[in-house]
């Protein structure tokens, strides 16, 4: 592990994270799309801007209960919460298992078929629109 | 220390700003022999730098690509005091300007934006009709590679686009089965997109990530698409060059610009003709900084009209959740179609004038950050499953463009105290929801609430018009739509307008001005096509007057 975050911080930050994102069906909980791991040092690399609320949070709930630290926190300081809530959220969807799981290949390509026929132009959906005419007023005088 | 000169040749054009009008402007002026300089205060970007194919993209754009310089706060970025307004303002300062993050709604305007005084007896005529400007909107349709259909009987009959209109998708198609079902207006959506292969540009491959940088390089951003042929013709192009003000001569001509360049140093240019282009608060802001003995108020600012009229596209939508899935997160975004349905003015409606609507892809799982202090249970939790499961993949939005009426009061100023990191005077946006605007918009929401119904949503979800000011440098909203009009208004009079129907000022003979600031009403519809189109006839009469053009010696 890297010194983003020390493991005492790293620790209640898995704790809460599961009771903000439990296991739902074949969904794992937070803790089991790793995102304690490689990804949380990530994110705090790339948004910093958020690093200084979540450690504040952190420092707020480390050694208490998770469950009720967490709901404490959305009460004291529900910044701190947010930005924990989107530091684990973030780990949590960028997790490929997840990924595949809920059906988000990412934001992938997916390229257009130039030899397909328009799907614009399938059953006779812009029929109608033409039949009714224009819809638009011409300018005055011309 | 006084300013020293990087170059001592004196231009014969400078432009302020690099974005769309001013790198139109730029290619077009180059090509005709003119020796430009070009000051953008912003930088290249490095389309590697985009986001769009990486797991991170969802975190970054939060943050370093959102499209609030708020939010952003780069080093290339002004701030800008929005206390006072009802909605946030939107752009992006780089060489290729708000093109970089701009949706690529390529939208021509309708005949009837161009007359809303004679028609509906609001607002003021523009000084030109539609079919003045229709040549130039089908040039640049040809020179960006619009992809659309055409065809469209909101708009009188024309070419249309050279390239194929993109793809409705699943979203598209469900959207325009359900409009077919009421019988209103739809079309397969202009986008400044490449459907095709394009002058060097590759084709969408529909990945949704338009708004925060197109990796695909498939997207007309103007450093794509005009900066590389200007620079061949010779376009001198210097930025992190932030204009502190324009300079003005004995005799009350534009003689070039104050720039403060990276480091902090104090530059000047002098050029014999000074075009503005840095958007609808840039250029009033930057005018108004203007000050000298010759225009204590502010640069071509006799009328008082620098500043005002300052219209924004107050923007609303419906979000409709189906039971299909929908691969909602995919692209174009961009718009895969468009109605103008309830576009014209219905005086049984109680309200003038209209909006256009555009379909947008709901996104991916992430959305944007949590907002704080949400009931726990509401967010976390089963609650963090179930609310993932209802909306992504399965929603999408008809997003409501209201058209936007001038009143003076809403307006750009400079702030008494903010300044930008060197010391200029930064914006401050006063703008308040017009009635008509209110009773527009909650009419539209009604009806877009009816079309997601047709097309069988199971639920909806309605935001209406953003009213909390605390929310607007969060990240959060996107209830904005960047478009910044009317700020130097155009026309004949010169005690009622900042420039004429060439974007020449009135009180200057020598400075133009080509962005949205001479939108003279902001009709309903993304502004870009448009802001292109009245750049390029402007500058194209420029040239064909250059013999007879004023400039400062």
């Amino acid at each position: 592990m890297s010194d983003i975050i020390d493991d005492e911080l790293r620790r209640a930050f898995v704790a809460i994270a599961d009771v903000l994102i439990p296991a739902y069906g074949d969904l794992p909980a937070a803790s089991g799309a790793d995102v304690g791991g490689e990804p949380l040092d990530r994110i705090l690399t790339l948004r910093d801007d958020v690093k200084a609320t979540f450690v504040r949070g952190l420092r707020a709930v480390v050694g208490k209960p998770a469950d009720a630290a967490a709901r404490a926190l959305n009460g004291s300081d529900p910044t701190a919460l947010a930005a924990i809530g989107l530091v684990a959220s973030a780990a949590y969807y960028m997790n490929p298992e997840v990924r595949k799981k809920i059906g988000y290949p990412g934001q992938d390509s997916s390229p257009i078929d130039p030899n397909a026929p328009p799907d614009y132009m399938q059953g006779n959906l812009l029929q109608p629109v033409i039949a009714r005419g224009a819809i638009y007023r011409p300018t005055p005088g011309r | 220390m006084a300013p020293t000169e990087k170059s001592n040749r004196v231009a014969d054009v400078l432009i302020v700003g690099a974005g769309a009008s001013g790198l139109v402007a730029a290619k077009h002026l180059t090509a005709n022999g003119f020796d430009v300089v070009c000051l953008e205060q912003g930088d290249r970007v490095d389309h590697g730098s985009f986001w769009g194919d990486k797991p991170e993209f969802e975190l970054m754009i939060q943050k370093l690509w959102h499209p609030n310089p708020n939010v952003r706060d780069l080093a290339s970025d002004y701030p800008i005091d929005t206390s006072e307004s009802d909605v946030p303002i939107l752009m992006y300062s780089a060489v290729g300007g708000t093109t970089i993050l701009y949706g690529a709604h390529w939208q021509r305007f309708m005949p009837s934006d161009f007359r809303v005084k004679t028609l509906d007896g609001v607002a003021a005529d523009w000084p030109f009709a539609y079919e003045d400007l229709a040549p130039y909107y089908a040039e640049m349709e040809r020179e960006i590679g619009v992809s659309g259909l055409a065809g469209d009987p909101a708009f009188p009959p024309g070419e249309g686009p050279p390239l194929p209109a993109l793809p409705l998708g699943k979203m598209g198609r469900k959207a325009a089965e359900g409009m077919n079902k009421l019988g209103w207006h739809w079309w397969p959506a202009p986008n400044s997109i490449a459907s095709r292969a394009f002058e060097g540009r590759n084709p969408c491959a529909l990945r949704g990530t338009c708004r925060n940088g197109c990796v695909e390089g498939a997207k007309a951003s103007f450093d794509l698409t005009h900066l590389p042929v200007a620079l061949k013709n010779g376009l001198r192009l210097v930025s992190g060059a932030r204009v502190r003000e324009i300079t003005v001569n004995d005799a009350g001509l534009a003689s070039g610009a104050i720039y403060v360049d990276r480091n902090g140093r104090e530059r000047r240019q002098l050029a014999r003709t000074v075009i503005v282009c840095c958007n609808g608060v840039g250029t009033p802001r930057l005018l108004l900084n203007s000050k000298s003995a010759k225009f204590p108020d502010g640069l071509a600012n006799s009328s008082g009209l620098v500043g005002r009229n300052l219209m924004l596209h107050p923007y609303s939508t419906v979000i409709g959740h189906f039971d299909d899935w929908l691969d909602s997160w995919r692209g174009p975004a961009g718009q895969p179609i468009q109605s103008m349905h309830f576009y014209e003015t219905d005086a049984k409606r109680g309200f003038v004038r209209g909006a256009k609507w555009h379909v947008l892809p709901g996104g991916g799982p992430l959305g944007g950050p949590p907002k704080p202090g949400r009931p726990f249970d509401e967010a976390w939790g089963e609650s963090f499953h179930r609310n993932r499961e209802s909306v992504f993949g399965r929603s999408f939005e008809w997003g409501i463009m209201a058209e936007d009426l001038p009143e003076e009061a809403n307006r750009v100023e400079l702030h008494s105290t903010l300044t930008d990191s060197d010391g200029i005077p930064a914006a401050k946006i006063v703008y308040n929801y017009a009635e008509n605007t209110k009773r527009l918009s909650q009419f539209h929401l009604a009806r877009a609430t009816e079309a997601m119904e047709a097309s069988g949503a199971t639920s909806v979800t309605v935001r209406p018009l953003m009213t909390d000011r605390s929310e607007h440098n969060t990240g959060a909203s996107l209830m904005a739509t960047g478009h910044l009009m009317g700020t130097c208004r155009m026309g004949d009079d010169p005690s009622a307008s900042v420039v004429n129907q060439w974007g020449q000022a009135h009180d200057v003979p020598n400075l133009f001005v080509y962005d949205g600031s001479v939108f003279v009403t902001s009709a309903g519809f993304n502004p870009t096509g448009t802001i292109c189109a009245v750049a390029l006839r402007s500058v194209k009469h420029l040239i064909a007057n250059r013999r007879d053009q004023e400039a400062a010696a």
